[in-house]
């Protein structure tokens, strides 16, 4: 018998099955509208900052809202497939469930990366066009590069959340709702309650804009954001592939 | 060649497949049969191993499907025809399935030829007929020129022309030796198409048997002669067994038109009408299920 299909091979399936539907190209145009579109809005109406990162920081407004589009675009991977029946064919072609579920989520983590290096680019420049920063705005400045490197992993972990969710939930409707709470409404909701305890919550929540500067929701040091997503990522994403083994079709 | 063996599968509510022991050969068609609700697809999806069952096991070529090296190659399944994403093109279907499985996407124009969706390939499935879904769920099936073929209800929806292509493609799979599986409902065609049958009545096995043993169990040879009482007599003597018609011909059981004609001539008498009575399919399967049907029509 000849070997087994390689592991690569289902990566290229996964990435044909995400660039052949539509709602990943109207995700991506939104997504790259929105956050870009944002960002040198912001940056234009800045004339100027005192430091380099507080001008990035401006610039990088977007993402705050922008990356809930990567919710639905991992979402939708998972969840079509179950609503249209594909899951069936595609479980026949690929019996090691968690083999599939690895392939797609690294398509679409690497996806949700690549769109973001193209946004932070977009949003540096912008920033550096538009704000005046004292001392001028260096691209190798380590706080300007780590507040970019930032948004392009917790694009890649929204993408491994909202794949784990779809995976988990299955409905589209539901799989949404739950990104969109946890990510969206949740934290800003409870950092505005404003007790303590519903701070931490906010805290402990997937908000999207990671670093000092959340967005509307309770701030923190950006390796608690980040470690906060990766979390809940991971979570999400096992408890997704333990179904997925589990369940029938 | 398919082993099931002690498959079952239980639902909250109901057994759907209980205690099935069943081997399906390489180089015959089998026909699944059974009412709706019988457990064909999910004994199917079992085999597939899309379901996981309660208890037994299902094996293709000797192993469970889901350690299969390179599944395609090995089985081709058709479990629903609208099992597709609308979004995508048939090609582009056909194309994912295709790479998944490492096969040579030269192979998707060939079974795109092959099941005569040229036109449309590069069209949104979405607008797919019924029986366009069914053409391009074979062609998905037929990707890795596999060994076994597992098919559900699959000339459901197809027009005349293409019930025929299907019965004469199944035909040459299995003569090419492959295994061929193939569920339905639709008597007529099973009896036009399945070399062997498996029926189903709630889940359990009621039938595993040769096509011709199940018809050949209701077959008989009908003969007319002005000397009836005597050739009733001659062939009782060579051993059928004859039972006389309201109209006056004889029903012979156990013997063939020949040899039933045989007698008549060595016997020296005349006869004015030999035939064959071939029961149909449909009323031996009737015979069968009569007490496993689940869903009784109300008689009137």
């Amino acid at each position: 018998m000849r070997g087994k299909v390689p592991f690569r091979a289902v990566v290229r399936s996964e990435w044909s099955k995400l660039r052949s539907v539509r709602a990943t190209w109207w995700c991506s145009a939104v997504y790259l509208l929105t956050v870009g579109g944002a960002g040198w809005l912001a940056a234009a109406g800045t004339d100027t900052a005192p430091r380099a990162d507080v001008a990035i920081s401006t610039a990088l407004t977007g993402f705050g809202v922008g990356q809930l589009v990567l919710v639905v675009l991992g979402v939708l991977a998972v969840t079509t497939e179950f609503s249209s029946g594909m899951a069936l064919v595609s479980l026949a072609a690929v019996p090691r469930r968690t083999r599939l579920l690895v392939a797609k989520t690294l398509v679409v983590a690497v996806w949700c990366a690549l769109l973001t290096v193209l946004l932070v680019v977009v949003c540096a420049l912008a920033a550096r066009t538009q704000i005046a920063v004292p001392g001028g705005m260096s691209m190798r400045n380590p706080d300007v590069l780590r507040a970019l490197g930032l948004q392009v992993g917790a694009a890649a972990l929204t993408g491994v959340l909202a794949v784990g969710l779809g995976a988990v939930l299955r409905s589209t409707a539901g799989a949404l709702g739950a990104g969109l709470a946890l990510v969206m409404l949740l934290p800003p909701a409870l950092a505005l309650s404003g007790g303590w305890w519903q701070v931490r919550l906010s805290q402990a929540l997937p908000a999207l804009r990671v670093g000092e500067d959340a967005f509307l929701a309770a701030a923190t040091t950006w390796q608690v954001g980040m470690a906060v997503i990766a979390a809940w990522a991971v979570a999400a994403w096992v408890l997704g592939a333990v179904l997925l083994e589990r369940r029938d079709v | 060649m398919i082993e099931i063996e002690g498959l079952t599968k239980a639902y909250r509510s109901r057994i759907a497949v209980d205690d099935l022991t069943v081997t399906v050969e390489p180089g015959r068609v089998t026909g699944l049969l059974g009412p709706h609700g019988s457990g064909k697809t999910t004994t199917m999806r079992c085999i597939l191993g899309l379901t996981r069952p309660t208890a037994g096991t299902a094996t293709v070529l000797g192993r469970p499907y889901r350690k299969l090296a390179q599944p395609m190659r090995r089985v081709g399944a058709l479990i629903d025809p609208r099992a597709r994403h609308g979004g995508r093109t048939a090609y582009a279907h056909l194309r994912v399935l295709a790479e998944s499985n490492a096969v040579p996407l030269r192979r998707v124009d060939e079974v795109i030829e092959l099941v005569g969706i040229g036109p449309v390939a590069h069209e949104r499935v979405r607008g797919f007929s019924l029986g366009m879904g069914q053409r391009l769920g074979l062609a998905a099936a037929l990707l890795g020129d596999p060994d076994v073929l597992v098919l559900d209800e699959p000339v459901n929806g197809l027009d005349p022309e293409g019930i025929r292509w299907m019965r004469e493609l199944l035909r040459d799979l299995a003569d090419e030796g492959r295994t061929v599986l193939v569920a339905s409902h639709l008597m007529s065609e099973m009896e036009a198409t399945a070399d062997h049958l498996v029926v189903l009545g709630q889940g359990r096995l009621l039938a595993d048997l040769p096509m011709i043993d199940l018809l050949g169990r209701h077959a008989a040879v009908r003969v007319r002669s002005p000397q009836a009482s005597l050739l009733a007599r001659a062939l009782e003597r060579a051993g059928a067994a004859v039972d006389y018609e309201p109209d006056g011909s004889l029903w012979v059981e156990g013997m063939d038109v020949i040899e039933v004609g045989d007698v008549a001539y060595l016997s020296g008498l005349r006869v004015h009408e030999l035939t064959q009575v071939t029961a149909s399919l449909e009323s031996a399967y009737l015979a069968l299920t009569e007490d496993a049907r689940e869903y009784q029509a109300v008689p009137l």
